[in-house]
C-alpha cells in the first residue's frame, strides 16, 4: 500500500502543499484531480523523491520510501523528457536496464510494450521525429518497461488520441489487476470516473475529498431528485426546483423536499416518465469541492 | 556501480558517433602529425645536388657533385631545378634565389678543407662533448609546448561536453526519470567517466599519431631518453586534470537549464583553464623558473604545469609526488562539492540557480 501522509511544502512564501495525504491499496487505481496549481505535480514529485517535502512522509507497505524502493516505481513526470536523438526502442531498453533489468529482459520488455502502445513500426526512429502524442507513448513505455511495483503518472492521458487513451487504459488496468497501486493525475474527469476505483480531490494544497468513487458520489455533493414529466402545463412545478423544457417533456431537478408529495403533484400535472435519485457526477463533485 | 557503467556506456555510444567527436579526433591527430614534420621542413633539405664545373672539390656530407662541361650548362641545371647550386672552378657559387644556408656552409668548409689539404697542414677536428640535458633541450621544449596545447584542448573540450550533457538532461527534464532509476552520483559519475574515456582515446590517438609520425620522419632519433615516462605522466595528469575540471563543469552546468546559458555560466571555469594554460605555456619555455616551480605543485595549475615541466626538464621526484598528492586532494574536494551542487541544482529547472544557495 502506498501512503502519502500529511505532506507540507512551501516555495518561498508560497504554500504549495498544506497537509496532503491519501492511500492507494495494491491493485487500486487512484485518480488525483484538482485545479491548475492545486499541488498535484508537487505531491507526485515528492513521492518520487525529485523534491523533498518540508514535512510529512511517503510510505510503501508501512515503511518510509527508500531510494531502492523508489527505483521499482514507474514515473511519468508532467514535463516530458526523453533523449531526442536516441532511437525509440534503444531508449526504452536503456531505461529498463537503468532500472535493473538484464540486457535480454530489457529488450523483450521494450519490444512488447512498444507493440502494445502501437509504436512497433517506429522502434528505430529517433524520438525527435515522432509526433507529440507518439513521444508521449514512448514516455509511457519508459515508465512501464521495468514492470514497476508502483505507478506514478502525472497527466498520462493528456495529448493522446482516443485510440491511445484506450490502449493506455488497458495497460494500466492490466498492471493494476496484477496488484500494482496506480496513481495518476488528470483533468479529464469522465476518464477518471470511468477508470478509477478511488479519487482524491486537491484544492489549494489541501485534500478536500478522497475515497472510493461510488462512496464520494453518495456522500459528497448533492444527490438530486430527478423527474421527467410529459405533457405537463408550464408552471406546475414553480417553487419545487429547477425545470428545463425539452419539447413536451419537462425535466425537474429537486434538491430537497418530500419526494412522494412531489411525485403525486407530477402525476397530476402530466405523465411521469422517470422518477429517481440522480447521483452527482465526479465533475459535479469536483466543481462543488473546489468552489 | 552498474548504473554508472550503463550511463558511461550510453555516453560513449552516442558521443562517438557524432561528427563533432570524429572531427576533433581527426583534427588533433592531423595536428600532431603535421607538427612532427615541421622540423624536417624548417631544417631544410638533407641532400643536395651541386653542379660542378672544373675541379671537383673535397667530398662533403649530404652533397652530391655532378660534373658539367661549362658554366652555361651548370647555370641551366640550377635554374631548371636539377641542381641546388653550381660551383664554378672552385671559386664561385651560383644559386637560384638565396643560397641554402647549410649548403653554403658545407661548400665553404669543403672548399677550405681542400685548400688546407693542398697546403699539407693537418688539423684534427674539435671534439664536441655535450651534457645530456643540453643535448635534448630544444626537443624537450618542443615536446613540452606541444603537450600544453594538447592537454588544454582535450581538457577544455571534454569538460565542455560534460557541461553540455548535464544541461541537456536538465533542460529536457529527462533527469527526473533518470533520477528515478539511478542515484545522482551514478548519473554524474557515468557521464564523467564515459566522456573521460573518450578524452583518453583522443589523447591516445594524439600520442600514438605523434610517435608514429616522429619515427617516420626520423625525428624520434632526437627524442630524449625517458619518453615513456613523459607519456605516462601526461596520461596520469590528464586524468587528474579532467576529473577536476569536469566536476567543476558539471557543477556549473547544473545551474542552468538552457544550452545558450552554458558558456556564460562556465566562464569562471574556462578562465581558470586559460590561466592554467598560459602558466603551463611559460613553464614549457622556462621549466626551472620560480613561477613554474611553484605553480607545478599548486592545484589545479599543476595538472598542466607539472606534465609540461616533466617533459621540459628533470623534476625532482619529491616535487612530483607532492604535486600529485595535492592534486588528488583537490580532485576529491571538487568532486564532492560538485556532486553536492549537482544534486541540489539539477532538478531545479527554470531560472538560473544561484551557486551560493546550493552550496550551503
Ligand atoms: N519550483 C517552484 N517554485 C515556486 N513555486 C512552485 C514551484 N513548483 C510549484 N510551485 C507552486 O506550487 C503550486 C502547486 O503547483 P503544482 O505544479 O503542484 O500544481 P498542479 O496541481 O500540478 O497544477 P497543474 O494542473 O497546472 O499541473 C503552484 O502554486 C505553483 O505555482
Ligand atoms: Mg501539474
Amino acid at each position: 500500500m502506498l501512503e502519502v501522509q500529511d505532506l507540507r511544502k512551501r516555495f518561498g512564501d508560497k504554500v504549495a502543499l498544506d497537509g496532503v495525504g491519501f492511500a492507494v491499496r495494491p491493485g487500486e487505481m487512484f485518480g488525483f484531480v484538482g485545479a491548475n496549481g492545486a499541488g498535484k505535480t508537487t505531491t507526485m514529485r515528492i513521492v518520487m523523491g525529485v523534491l523533498d517535502a518540508d514535512s510529512g512522509e511517503v510510505r510503501l507497505d508501512g515503511t518510509p520510501l527508500t531510494y531502492d524502493a523508489r527505483r521499482r516505481f514507474g514515473y511519468m513526470p508532467e514535463e516530458r523528457g526523453l533523449y531526442q536523438k536516441m532511437k525509440v526502442a534503444e531508449q526504452v531498453e536503456y531505461f529498463g536496464r537503468l532500472h535493473g533489468l538484464g540486457r535480454a529482459a530489457a529488450r523483450d520488455a521494450a519490444g512488447e510494450l512498444l507493440e502494445r502502445l502501437g509504436l512497433a513500426a517506429r522502434r528505430d526512429d529517433a524520438v525527435e521525429v515522432l509526433s507529440l502524442g507518439n513521444q508521449q507513448r514512448v514516455q509511457l513505455a519508459v515508465a512501464l518497461v521495468h514492470s514497476p511495483a508502483v505507478l506514478v503518472l502525472d497527466e498520462p492521458f493528456s495529448g493522446l488520441d482516443p485510440i491511445a487513451v484506450d490502449a493506455l487504459a488497458e495497460v494500466l488496468k492490466d498492471r493494476c489487476s496484477s496488484g500494482v497501486p496506480v496513481v495518476f493525475s488528470s483533468h479529464q474527469l469522465e476518464l477518471v470516473e470511468r477508470l478509477c476505483d478511488s479519487v482524491g480531490i486537491i484544492a489549494g494544497g489541501r485534500m478536500v475529498a478522497s475515497g472510493a468513487v461510488d462512496e464520494l458520489r453518495d456522500t459528497e455533493g448533492r444527490t438530486l431528485l430527478k423527474l421527467v414529466v410529459r405533457g405537463a402545463s408550464p408552471g406546475w412545478a414553480d417553487g419545487l426546483g429547477e425545470v428545463t423544457t425539452d419539447g413536451d417533456r419537462q425535466v425537474l431537478l429537486v434538491e430537497s423536499g418530500d419526494d412522494q408529495e412531489i411525485l403525486r403533484s407530477a402525476m397530476r400535472a402530466g405523465e411521469v416518465e422517470h422518477f429517481g435519485r440522480q447521483r452527482p457526477t465526479l465533475a459535479e463533485i469536483f466543481r462543488e469541492a473546489v468552489a | 556501480m552498474n548504473g554508472l557503467w550503463l550511463v558511461a556506456d550510453r555516453e560513449i555510444r552516442t558521443r562517438i558517433r557524432t561528427r563533432g567527436f570524429l572531427i576533433s579526433l581527426g583534427l588533433s591527430a592531423l595536428l600532431v602529425v603535421a607538427l612532427a614534420f615541421v622540423p624536417k621542413l624548417l631544417g631544410g633539405k638533407d641532400a643536395y645536388e651541386v653542379a660542378v664545373v672544373g675541379a671537383v672539390p673535397v667530398a662533403a656530407q649530404d652533397v652530391t657533385y655532378t660534373k658539367y662541361p661549362d658554366e652555361a650548362a651548370a647555370r641551366k641545371a640550377v635554374s631548371g631545378g636539377k641542381a641546388d647550386a653550381a660551383l664554378i672552378d672552385d671559386q664561385k657559387v651560383v644559386s637560384e634565389g638565396e643560397l641554402d644556408q647549410r649548403l653554403g656552409l658545407l661548400l665553404e668548409s669543403a672548399h677550405r678543407e681542400g685548400k688546407i689539404k693542398a697546403s699539407g697542414l693537418v688539423i684534427t677536428p674539435l671534439q664536441v662533448e655535450t651534457g645530456a640535458t643540453a643535448q635534448y633541450q630544444s626537443v624537450r621544449t618542443g615536446i613540452a609546448t606541444l603537450l600544453v596545447m594538447v592537454l588544454f584542448f582535450l581538457l577544455i573540450y571534454s569538460s565542455m561536453y560534460v557541461a553540455m550533457g548535464v544541461v541537456e538532461e536538465k533542460g529536457s527534464r529527462i533527469v527526473e526519470i533518470l533520477l528515478a532509476a539511478v542515484r545522482p552520483w551514478q548519473l554524474l559519475g557515468g557521464k564523467i567517466v564515459g566522456l573521460g574515456l573518450l578524452g583518453l582515446l583522443n589523447l591516445a590517438v594524439v600520442i600514438g599519431g605523434g610517435l608514429i609520425a616522429a619515427s617516420a620522419t626520423g625525428l624520434a632519433a632526437d627524442f630524449p631518453p625517458g619518453m615513456g615516462g613523459i607519456v605516462i605522466s601526461t596520461v596520469v595528469w590528464f586524468v587528474l586534470g579532467y576529473a577536476f575540471f569536469s566536476a567543476l563543469a558539471a557543477a556549473f552546468g547544473s545551474l542552468v537549464s538552457r544550452q545558450e546559458e552554458v558558456n556564460s555560466v562556465l566562464t569562471p571555469m574556462t578562465m581558470l583553464m586559460t590561466l592554467t594554460y598560459l602558466v603551463a605555456y611559460f613553464a614549457a619555455v622556462e621549466p626551472e623558473g620560480t613561477l613554474a616551480r611553484i605553480l607545478s605543485v599548486v592545484p589545479p595549475f599543476s595538472s598542466m604545469v607539472m606534465p609540461v615541466r616533466t617533459a621540459a626538464a628533470d623534476v625532482p621526484i619529491v616535487e612530483i609526488v607532492l604535486s600529485a598528492g595535492l592534486m588528488v586532494v583537490a580532485v576529491v574536494a571538487v568532486l564532492f562539492a560538485g556532486a553536492r551542487v549537482y544534486n541540489r541544482a539539477v532538478v531545479r529547472t527554470g531560472a538560473r540557480v544561484k551557486l551560493a544557495e546550493v552550496l550551503r
